[in-house]
């Protein structure tokens, strides 16, 4: 039989003609039928590979055609053709097994693609990934100080990747285009290690541009499965500089509520450095100390001439070693060849910093406000080049995808960066980096100061990608950090911020809640309540928050709307803003969800222990606040003095009315609300809620204030408070902003180098006074 | 009830319509289970056929499509441009550069007169639009995306972000280091950067991001070798109608 024949059925001449002519031209064997009973003539007489078939044929009707094909010569792949498409013909044809469907006018292109690929088909291997197992705790990548070098031919090189090729997948530098990226090698001959700088850092091979967290099923039987892909793999060739920024990696992911999909990826991979000898013009690796290193590899390489010194960074790399290469010990000569050639690169960098790295956070600190932000960005694309290219951006987005049978589909977590513009927009529409200055400032700030303050290194490695990368020329953090140098002298070091370790395996795969209980509470709030599948409490403190998940339609952090006292269920009051609560407003009671959380601090119970507390609740504020209001009625006695002021922007703007109703009345709490524009209906207080400040007297040194509401209030309600000598550390607040995780990964909740996830929502005013994007 | 589907064609190539069906057997049986297609040609009588969401291809250029058009509003609940032509103008509205007799020669030699014809337009210059599967050709991942939008009652999720995001992602070498040019900068993603992916630029079929820095684009252009009227046709190609070539 000839391997690529191929058998085209239609009783249109013309059709029939040019896809015969178009499928000869490309190589095909081609014969022709213009109707079923002569295709199945043909068939007997004559092999095909593949039948080409309009399935809107005179005579024998094109299915029943397809049947005979089928059950006569079963090994034949047929691609239907029809002008007339219907849902029943394609499930048909695909019971008898064709392999496309095509609806007519069809393009050459297309054709001849599909006829290839059904061809190709039979030949086609699976691809197969290894299902790794996590361990239930994950060991922090171990350290382990360079014990040996030795030296390796550059043949024994060879020979050892080779070798390796066997057990794994093996990535490295290849060049492209006159640059250079990292890419799956197929020999050794590809693989090059005296390159400057890869376009894209091999950090992709632990956090991939694309990749499904979770797969889901929606429906009578929801489920959620959390996916974990990892294959084996050896890195060669990573530079020192970015084996520092996978450090750094290693330290978020791997540390607070570690990732299992990054930690899954990471202890499948062999890290291989080399040593940069001819580094980038843009490169400034040894301002920022990390053009050599002595952690974070497996094995490192350097290119002493003739062959390679092999240092040993972990025992995974003497294992390995010992299994693929032959060594011998360095001589003295070698030794001192080593650092020579160290010596030859360092002299090689062009670009520097002016001052020593510790002197940045402090002078970034001072530069907040510096004009140089609003005209450095002026040319800014907001493109993302900038973050795309970073061996130490990390930040993401989480987004629902639904197979088109609306029956099953994923969550994906895709990469994601401060410079967009809408990486840190929210709900009500308040965009809190809007503009090209503050998301510019905010990248460099994560370089020089946050990130260095929250995991104890900089942000930045000095790759130089971003500078090469930016068409606009404006993103090296260098420049900046040197352009406003002048204006600083500067002495403190770096300062961590310590937070609880809560390891958590399962980090973004939710618990199912059955939903118990909904209400309406005015036109577009609703109040829900859960009880978690697993029969749990939810464990929370008032004040915390989870992510609410629709399957399918996404993820929303919610505050928890009801204390802990009561109850094993919990309750959320959602406001209808966009797809995942209007998805939530469509729920039945019996529906199921996703939760993850509890999240966030939460209010500051011990603190307030003992103490008056005037709550101040505005708008849909109340739904958190309740929480608390809840939690300080039920331990009654704990507490001093209970004042709640309410307001609404309008009557029909109240939430929990039967609450409000008892509170008035209630001895154990004193109630004031007001309402913005009032109603024929309306007896109570009109006007904002400042005007209720005036109206309770308290005593400033042992009242707590407690905030919550929109943006806007918070700035009035503070000066009313100042009025009334209440101190910064007695006003808490709770904040909202964009989060996606709700873990402290994916960047979208950072107000300058606090995450609200973790950090917050809840602040004290004193601690806000040193956030400058907060109120 | 399966919401029931139809595809009209305005000024267009048709290559539009020719991409929604390039799906493969299971996603076309997955599509046609949840959506009724009613239409799939150019029809006469708008008004006589029953459908719920209306894809609109091609751009507006003939007076007497304006009305054709406005009846397919009045009917549809949900109205979708299809293609870059349909979304942005596209590369019909070439021709606006032109004095319109010129263009009418040009296009249909002496038969001209038999033609009326106006200035390109995009299709929400004369109706409101729902929502936008754009591109030339469009991506069928994306018209499927805005279709399960619709039926999952949620709002589709088109990238706010310029291609050189997906582009990066995709690990390619800029084609400013190569020596070309690109409109990547202000260009919305979505596509996955398909055309600098196979070794070419990108041409900006998608139309512009919402708040594209035209002028910093501009100096990169030139910056990169390009005269100010080279660097203006580069826009005119797709992005006429967005006036950014003036
Ligand atoms: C700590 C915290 C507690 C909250 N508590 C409550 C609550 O108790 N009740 C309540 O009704 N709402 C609460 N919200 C707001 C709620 O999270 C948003 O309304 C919700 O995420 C919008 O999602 P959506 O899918 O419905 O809207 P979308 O369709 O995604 O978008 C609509 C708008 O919301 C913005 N947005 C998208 N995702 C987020 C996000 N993750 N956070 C904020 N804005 C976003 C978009 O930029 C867009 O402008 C809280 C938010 C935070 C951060
Ligand atoms: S700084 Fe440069 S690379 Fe980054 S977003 Fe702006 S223009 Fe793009
Ligand atoms: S900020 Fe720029 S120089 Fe620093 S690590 Fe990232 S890409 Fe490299
Ligand atoms: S927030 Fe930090 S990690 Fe995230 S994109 Fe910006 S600079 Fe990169
Ligand atoms: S090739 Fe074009 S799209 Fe890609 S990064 Fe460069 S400018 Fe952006
Ligand atoms: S790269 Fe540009 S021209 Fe190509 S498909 Fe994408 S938007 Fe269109
Ligand atoms: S870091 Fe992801 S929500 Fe805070």
């Amino acid at each position: 039989m000839e391997e690529n024949s191929v058998l085209v059925v239609d009783d249109e001449p013309i059709v029939r003609e040019s896809i015969r002519d178009w499928l000869k031209d490309a190589g095909y064997q081609v014969a022709t039928a213009e109707s079923g009973e002569e295709a199945l003539e043909l068939i007997k007489k004559q092999d095909f590979n593949v039948m080409v078939l309009d399935i809107g044929l005179p005579g024998q009707a094109g299915i029943a055609v397809l049947k005979q094909v089928k059950a006569q010569r079963p090994w034949i792949k047929s691609i239907i053709m029809t002008a007339y498409p219907s849902a029943e013909t394609t499930v048909e044809a695909k019971k008898l097994g064709a392999v496309h469907y095509l609806v007519r006018p069809i393009a050459r292109d297309d054709l001849e693609r599909l006829v290839r690929e059904t061809l190709d088909s039979a030949g086609r291997e699976r691809t197969v990934t290894t299902e790794v197992e996590i361990r239930p705790k994950p060991p922090v990548v171990e350290v382990v100080a360079v014990k040996k070098s030795l030296v390796i031919t550059k043949e024994g090189l060879k020979s050892m990747v080779e070798s390796l090729a066997k057990d794994m997948e093996i990535v490295g530098v290849k060049s492209r285009h006159g640059k250079y990226v990292y890419d799956r090698i197929a020999s050794f001959e590809e693989l090059h290690l005296d390159y400057d700088v890869a376009v894209t850092p091999p950090t992709k091979y632990l956090l991939p541009a694309r990749e499904t967290l979770l797969k889901f099923k929606i429906g009578d039987e929801p489920k959620v499965e959390p996916v974990i892909e990892a294959i084996p793999r050896a890195i060669i060739g990573i530079h020192p500089y970015d084996i520092k920024a996978i450090e750094l990696l290693d330290d978020v992911f791997m540390t607070t509520n570690p990732d299992p999909n990054y930690i899954a990826r990471r202890q499948n991979t062999i890290v291989i450095g080399v040593d940069c000898l001819n580094p980038s013009p843009k490169s400034f690796a040894p301002s920022m100390d990390t053009h050599l290193t002595e952690t974070g590899f497996d094995l490192l390489l350097t290119n002493i001439g003739a062959d390679y010194m092999v240092s040993v960074g972990s025992e995974k790399g003497a294992d390995l070693l010992a299994k693929h290469a032959q060594l011998r010990e360095p001589t003295g000569d070698e030794i001192a060849k080593q650092k020579a050639v160290r010596d030859g690169a360092l002299a090689k960098y062009k670009l520097s910093l002016d001052i020593p790295k510790e002197r940045l956070p402090k002078l970034l600190e001072e530069s907040y406000d510096d004009p140089y932000w609003e005209s450095r960005s002026e040319s800014c694309l907001s493109c993302g080049s900038c973050v795309m290219v970073c061996p130490t951006c990390f930040c993401f987005d989480v987004k629902d995808n639904v197979s088109l049978n609306l029956k099953d589909g994923q969550r994906l977590r895709q990469w994601d960066g401060c410079v967009l513009i809408d990486f840190a927009k929210v709900a009500t529409g308040e965009n809190f980096r809007h503009d090209k200055a503050s998301r510019l400032r905010h990248r460099i700030f994560r370089k020089g100061k946050y990130i260095l303050e929250r995991y104890g290194r900089f942000g930045c490695v000095g790759c130089g990608r971003c500078a090469t990368a930016c068409l606009a020329e404006i993103a090296s953090p260098l420049e900046a950090f040197n352009a406003i140098v002048e204006s600083v002298q500067a002495k403190e070091a770096a300062m961590r911020i310590f937070r609880e370790v809560r390891p958590e395996i399962e980090l973004y795969a939710p618990r199912l809640a059955e939903l118990v209980k909904v209400e309406e509470l005015t036109e577009r709030e609703k109040v829900f309540e859960f009880s978690l599948k697993d029969g749990k409490a939810l464990g929370h403190r008032p004040g915390q928050f989870v992510e609410v998940s629709v399957m399918g339609i996404g993820e929303a952090p919610v505050s928890v709307s009801s204390s802990p006292t009561r109850d094993g269920t919990f309750q959320l009051a959602v406001r209808k803003v966009g797809d995942v609560t209007n998805a939530l407003h469509n729920l039945k009671k019996g529906a199921m969800v996703g939760i993850r959380g509890p999240f966030g601090n939460g209010f500051p119970l011990e603190a307030l222990e003992g103490k008056d507390i005037l709550f101040i609740a505005g708008g849909i504020g109340l739904v958190p606040m309740r929480s608390l209001v809840q939690y300080v009625l039920d331990r009654r006695s704990s507490f001093g003095r209970a004042i709640l002021l309410f307001g609404a922007r309008s009557p029909a703007e109240r939430l929990f009315l039967d609450e409000l109703a008892a509170w008035s009345k209630s001895p154990e709490i004193e109630f004031h609300e007001t309402v913005d524009r009032g109603d024929e209906s309306w007896m109570g207080n009109v006007g904002v809620i400042t005007t209720l400040i005036p109206k309770v007297d308290i005593d400033p040194r042992k009242t707590m204030a407690v905030v919550v509401g929109p943006p806007i209030m918070y700035r009035f309600v503070i000066g009313q408070l100042k009025k009334r000598d209440l101190p910064d550390e007695n006003i808490i607040l709770s904040l909202e902003r964009r989060m996606k995780c709700g873990v402290g990964k994916c960047g979208h909740c950072q107000i300058n180098g606090v995450y609200v996830c973790q950090e917050g929502p809840v602040f004290t005013l004193a601690q806000l006074r040193n956030l400058r994007e907060a109120v | 009830m399966k919401p029931k589907v139809a595809f009209f064609d305005f000024t267009g190539c048709e290559g539009c319509q020719l991409d929604v069906l390039n799906l493969d057997g299971e996603e076309l049986i997955d599509l046609l289970s949840a959506v009724d297609i009613v239409n799939f040609r150019e029809v006469k009588t708008e008004r006589e056929d029953d459908y719920d969401i209306a894809f609109i291809e091609g751009s507006i250029s003939r007076e007497s499509e304006i009305p054709r058009l406005q009846k397919i509003r009045e009917q549809a609940k949900v109205l979708v441009a299809l293609g870059a032509c349909a979304c942005i103008g596209g590369i019909n509205c070439l021709k606006n550069h032109l004095p319109m007799e010129e263009a009418l020669k040009i296009v249909y030699g002496k038969d001209a007169k038999y033609y009326d014809t106006i200035p390109a337009r995009p299709v929400d210059a004369v109706v409101s639009v729902d929502y936008y599967v754009r591109g030339c050709p469009p991506i069928t991942a994306e018209l499927l995306k805005v279709i399960k939008a619709l039926l999952l009652g949620k709002e589709p999720d088109i990238p706010n972000h310029p291609v050189c995001v997906e582009c990066k992602m995709a690990g390619n070498v800029c084609v400013f280091e190569r020596g070309m040019t690109c409109l990547g900068p202000v260009t919305r993603a979505g596509c996955d950067a398909i055309c600098v992916n196979s070794g070419r630029h990108c041409w900006g079929c998608r139309g512009l991001v919402d708040d594209p820095n035209i002028d910093s684009e501009k100096d990169i252009l030139k910056k990169y070798g390009l005269t100010v009227e080279q660097a203006v046709e580069k826009f005119k190609i797709y992005n006429t109608y967005a006036e950014v070539t003036k």
